[in-house]
């Protein structure tokens, strides 16, 4: 068991109380920013053991399945992520347990459910080419797409792709279901078509799918300090930063139609890198 | 107390559903979750579905148009549950009180926990009618664990 | 058993079978297709352990075959005559003529054999024996159905098995071709059996999309010969092996982008994609034999065949271009369809554009890239075209918004299918290592050349993973129900065929790495380095890893995990939150207006007006039409 192995192992098991606290924290700035106090940050801890003591009441029987196969294979992204496997191979890792809460929310004939499980999907349009397109900056620049490529390039990735960074941003705000782009269910405080894909969870499902989110919150921002792969603590840095911009960017921002969603982020994104890649060449970067 | 149900008491989550009152107490009710009182430093959210609800917070007098809906929603919030009723019309009926269509009071057609009289009920109330009903939730909890 | 002896087994069987159940009638058919399905099968197989061969049969057999031409010319003269049809004739004329001409000029060539079965014949062989057999066993019980539903006094099935199982005997015999007139001779065999195929059910919708068929596949046919008189008159042989191993010079080019050509027309590349579409009107067998596993197929692998010989040239990108637009194009098409096959028909026409974007892309990686999902979605598609099939005959509607519910009326067909749209989607089965593949294979390419690339591959993917992730949703919709799901009453020539291929699928992508190895490399090893290397939990290369096993172990844990959540916390199924306005007894109704009950139904999302077929279709073939003329232009570079 060599300390990179375990470091992956610990890594993994702590991400999902790592990502809860971050949402505490989460909810605090942005009660801060609203002038008000806010809860304290391990609410969300407490949110969950309360869901988890609930009635149970399911939408159907393939329901708790769904809900934990979200969370499994967010996990599995996590685990591959953490043991420096292939980057395109984890987000369609990733694109699965979107599936499955997809799946969750169309299982039910509920009109907020299948209405949401449908904004689900276009939200799971919108930002997983940005992250198809970032793996493919990371091999064009370091020539794999596993992740150890990243770290034996040389360079941070900042330097060279920033666009890419940036595109993340957009991602950020829409995996942490945040406004403009929180068209399918947003988070805590506010409501979209009720609650959206959430609708019919309830209890333990729903518990199951909080702690699949802390987890895919850690996901993206571990994604993220790969920038500075260098130096993690600076990566992680970096991460934080998009977190905290997405937090301002909730509080400015009403929400926008998914519409707006698709174009925003396809044609940012796509214009960003694009405009990366033409600079590289230009540079002779690649 | 265990934690099962310190964790209930920390995180109630509400669902607030207008009965047919004038509006007067969900005004109230909203200024509760605003900066004035933020009732979400208690880790109070007004989530919209039942069915991820703990408190059901209702305004307004039981009628023949809604007493379905409400015993639907009632049905729909997953045990241990507390209903909180705001202003006097959903304690009594208040000034609608035996009006053609109005039942009476909320406690009519569900069983209600606690009652937060007023017309309006001042923000400060609902917020003193709510911890009130943590307490019997704490009870109501103790209860199901100890039934486990 | 020799190798010789099995081909022509596989040639010869079916066209024998389908004859014996033309003169006997279709009493006999459920006895002799199950067992030259078996044979077919083993054959295949047989042929994978025995290695490669070639031959050259006795001369007498090239006159067979030249006579067997000049029989099917006449015919396709007669039908163009008798349907009115002045391209049929124009195309069927002049190939009698190039034909004649070719004869009387002594042709024939020098050099090479005129059999070659090699690594990418056997991978072909191995399709379509083994997907392809399966298709024909589904057909037995499809066509009973069918002229059921039809109501038809005299069963017209000895036809429709006669052309099918004539299909998949010329289909062995081109794969195995190097002679490049026994090559375009089987080519049109496949053409003839494709448009009778297509108007077996005879009306106007049916003889009109045939004739397209038809002639769209006679100008593959006349592009063919055109590259097998360059072949014979300049290069002075017709063996395809000896041309590949000649250096690319500018008419050799030529011939190599009039193959193209032809093979764009039998894959449904853009600008012919229609003919694909149209042949959605055929019995569902039809479409699976056609669509998946069996006549599309033959223009990749005719791509397959020549690109190690144009490396580097601009003619590769010119078509891999193609394929990756045809890709994008198709898959933001299929966004809009409601009718199922017309999907599956898009997806179809979609993932091919990509294998021979891939094959096209000229290096060893994408080279096994394009085998990758040429094997695989040979696979998925037909088990998704095997279902619809099924769901069809029994809902009698296409449209998919029909489609709703199906886990309870039919459980086991809906779990199949369903299983089948996720192995199109998700990253535990084969098609999603061939994309992950082609990704590299995009973003690998010269820069400039990648970031069109990218783009079109990042849009088709994406769009693709919404059209089938849509219809998944559709699927799993159900009201609350307690009840416990009864297996529906299948014919046993569904279940056996679509369980069986279902069966195939899973393990294959379990197995994948072994299946790579046995089967892709010795194809790729030929003409590229081999770069992959298979493992137990998936494969690496140095482009980076795609890891199947811990996905699947992550699946059985889920599934496991699941059934004891159920067990231990359980839940009382409620129905769904609509405002409080549920109705007693009735999980899917609302009250509405004046207490007036209604049902809750959701109307699906098909981006009209913005995407719709009518208006995309003329600038997707004139963006094709374009293109091709684009490959046969780059040669001049």
């Amino acid at each position: 068991m060599s300390l990179n192995t375990v470091l992956a192992v610990i890594f993994v098991i702590a991400a999902p109380f790592i990502g809860g606290l971050l949402t505490g924290l989460d909810r605090r700035i942005t009660a801060r920013m609203q002038s008000r106090v806010g809860p304290p940050l391990t609410q969300p801890f407490y949110d969950f053991i309360k869901l988890w003591g609930k009635q149970p009441f399911i939408a159907s029987r393939f329901q708790p399945m769904l809900a934990l196969g979200y969370l499994a294979f967010i996990l599995t992204g996590l685990i591959l992520l953490a043991f420096g496997q292939d980057l395109l191979h984890i987000i369609f890792t990733l694109t699965l347990a979107d599936i499955c809460l997809i799946a969750a929310a169309y299982n039910s004939k509920s009109p907020y459910s299948n209405l949401g499980g449908r904004r689900e999907l276009l939200t799971m349009l919108s930002y997983e080419p940005l992250m198809v397109l970032t793996a493919i900056c990371v091999q064009v620049i370091t020539g794999t797409f596993l992740v150890k490529g990243i770290f034996e390039y040389g360079r941070p990735l900042l330097l060279v792709v920033p666009a890419a960074y940036v595109a993340q941003q957009l991602v950020l705000v829409i995996d942490m279901k945040k406004s403009p782009f929180d068209v399918a269910g947003s988070g805590h405080a506010h409501q979209e078509l009720v609650r959206g894909v959430y609708t019919e969870f309830s209890g333990y499902t729903l518990a199951l799918v909080e702690a699949a989110h802390w987890t895919k919150l850690v996901f993206i921002l571990s994604l993220v300090s790969l920038f500075w792969a260098q130096n993690l603590l600076v990566g992680a840095g970096l991460a934080l930063l998009l977190w905290f911009v997405a937090i301002v960017i909730d509080n400015v921002y009403p929400r926008l139609n998914w519409k707006t969603m698709l174009k925003t982020t396809w044609s940012v994104g796509f214009f960003l890198i694009l405009s990366n890649f033409v600079a590289l060449i230009i540079l002779e970067v690649v | 107390m265990k934690l099962m149900t310190k964790a209930r008491l920390k995180s109630p989550w509400v669902l607030h559903y207008d009965c047919g009152s004038c509006n007067g107490c969900d005004i109230e009710i909203l200024a509760a979750l605003t900066p004035r009182f933020d009732a979400e430093r208690f880790g109070i959210v007004n989530i919209g579905d039942p069915k991820q609800a703990d408190i059901l917070l209702v305004t307004g007098p039981a009628n023949k148009r809604n007493y379905k809906v409400l015993q639907n929603l009632y049905s729909q919030m997953p045990e241990p549950k507390v209903v909180v009723v705001v202003g006097t019309c959903g304690c009594t009926g208040g000034v609608f009180h035996n009006c053609p269509n109005v039942l009476g009071g909320v406690d009519k057609v569900i069983p209600v926990d606690v009652y937060v009289p007023g017309c309006a009920a001042r923000a400060e109330q609902i917020v003193d009618g709510v911890v009130l009903a943590l307490q019997k939730l704490a009870a109501k909890s103790e209860r199901m664990e100890e039934e486990r | 058993m020799n190798g010789e002896f099995l081909l022509a087994l596989t040639v010869i069987l079916p066209v024998f079978t389908g004859l014996l159940i033309l003169i006997s009638g279709k009493s006999i058919t459920k006895i002799v297709v199950p067992l030259m399905a078996l044979v077919l099968g083993t054959s295949s197989i047989l042929i994978l352990r025995g290695g490669e061969f070639s031959y050259s049969p006795d001369p007498v057999f090239q006159s067979v075959v030249m006579i067997l031409d000049i029989v099917l010319l006449v015919y396709f003269l007669f039908v163009g005559f008798k349907e009115e049809n002045y391209l049929v004739l124009l195309l069927s004329g002049t190939q009698a003529l190039m034909v004649g001409y070719f004869e009387l000029a002594g042709g024939g060539g020098h050099g090479g054999s005129v059999i070659i079965v090699d690594g990418l014949s056997t991978v072909l062989l191995l399709i379509i024996n083994i997907v392809g057999s399966i298709v024909c066993l589904y057909a037995l019980s499809y066509m009973d159905e069918h002229e059921e539903h039809l109501h038809l006094e005299r069963s017209r099935q000895p036809r429709f098995f006669f052309f099918l199982l004539l299909l998949l005997g010329a289909m062995n015999g081109l794969v195995a071709s190097n002679n490049l007139f026994w090559l375009y001779f089987f080519w049109e065999v496949t053409t003839l059996c494709c448009f009778e195929l297509i108007r077996h059910d005879g009306g106007e919708i049916a003889e009109a999309n045939a004739d397209r068929a038809l002639w769209m596949g006679l100008v593959g046919g006349v592009a063919l010969l055109g590259a097998l008189y360059i072949g014979n008159f300049h290069f002075h042989t017709i063996s395809m092996d000896v041309l590949i191993s000649k250096q690319p010079s500018h008419l050799l080019l030529v011939a190599f982008s009039l193959m193209a050509v032809a093979a764009f027309t039998k894959s449904a590349q853009l600008p012919f994609q229609s003919w694909l579409l149209g042949a959605m009107v055929a019995p569902t067998p039809v479409s699976a034999q056609l669509h998946s596993s069996t006549m599309v197929n033959v223009g990749v692998f005719l791509i397959l065949r020549f690109v190690p010989a144009i490396g580097g040239t601009y003619l590769t990108y010119g078509i891999a271009l193609v394929g990756v637009f045809t890709f994008m194009f198709t898959a933001i098409v299929a966004l809009s369809q409601r009718f199922s096959k017309a999907i599956l028909a898009y997806s179809t026409i979609g993932n091919l554009g990509l294998i021979i974007f891939c094959a096209a892309m000229n290096t060893p990686h994408a080279y096994t890239a394009a085998l990758i999902l040429l094997v695989f979605h040979s696979m998925s598609k037909g088990l998704l075209f095997l279902c619809a099939g099924v769901i069809e005959n029994r809902l009698h509607s296409r449209n998919i918004e029909d489609w709703e519910g199906l886990l309870e009326r039919l459980p086991l067909t809906t779990v199949v299918m369903v299983t089948g749209i996720t192995s199109m989607i998700l990253p535990m089965f084969g098609v999603l290592l061939g994309k992950w593949a082609a990704v590299g294979v995009a973003s690998s390419a010269p820069m400039l050349i990648a970031m069109a690339m990218i783009t079109m591959m990042v849009v088709g993917s994406s769009a693709t993973t919404l059209f089938w992730a849509k219809w998944l949703g559709n699927f799993t919709i159900l009201p609350i129900t307690e009840n416990r799901l009864k297996l529906e009453k299948l014919p046993l020539g569904f279940s056996f065929s679509m369980l069986l291929i279902l069966a195939l699928d899973v393990v294959a992508s379990l197995g994948s790495g072994f299946l790579i190895q046995t089967v892709v490399f010795p194809a790729v090893a030929p003409h590229y380095d081999i770069v992959w290397s298979p493992g137990l939990l998936g494969i690496s290369s140095q482009l980076g890893s795609f890891m199947i096993l811990p996905l699947w172990v992550a699946i059985a844990i889920t599934i496991v995990g699941g059934m004891m959540l159920m067990r231990v916390k359980g839940g009382e199924i409620k129905p769904a939150y609509m405002s409080g306005e549920n109705v007693e007894g009735n999980p899917i109704a609302f009250r509405s207006t004046a207490d007036s009950v209604v049902d809750y139904r959701i109307a699906g999302m098909f981006f009209d007006p913005e995407v719709t077929e009518n208006r995309w279709n003329p600038w997707g073939t004139m963006a094709g039409i374009l293109m091709n003329l684009l490959v046969l232009g780059l040669v001049m570079v």
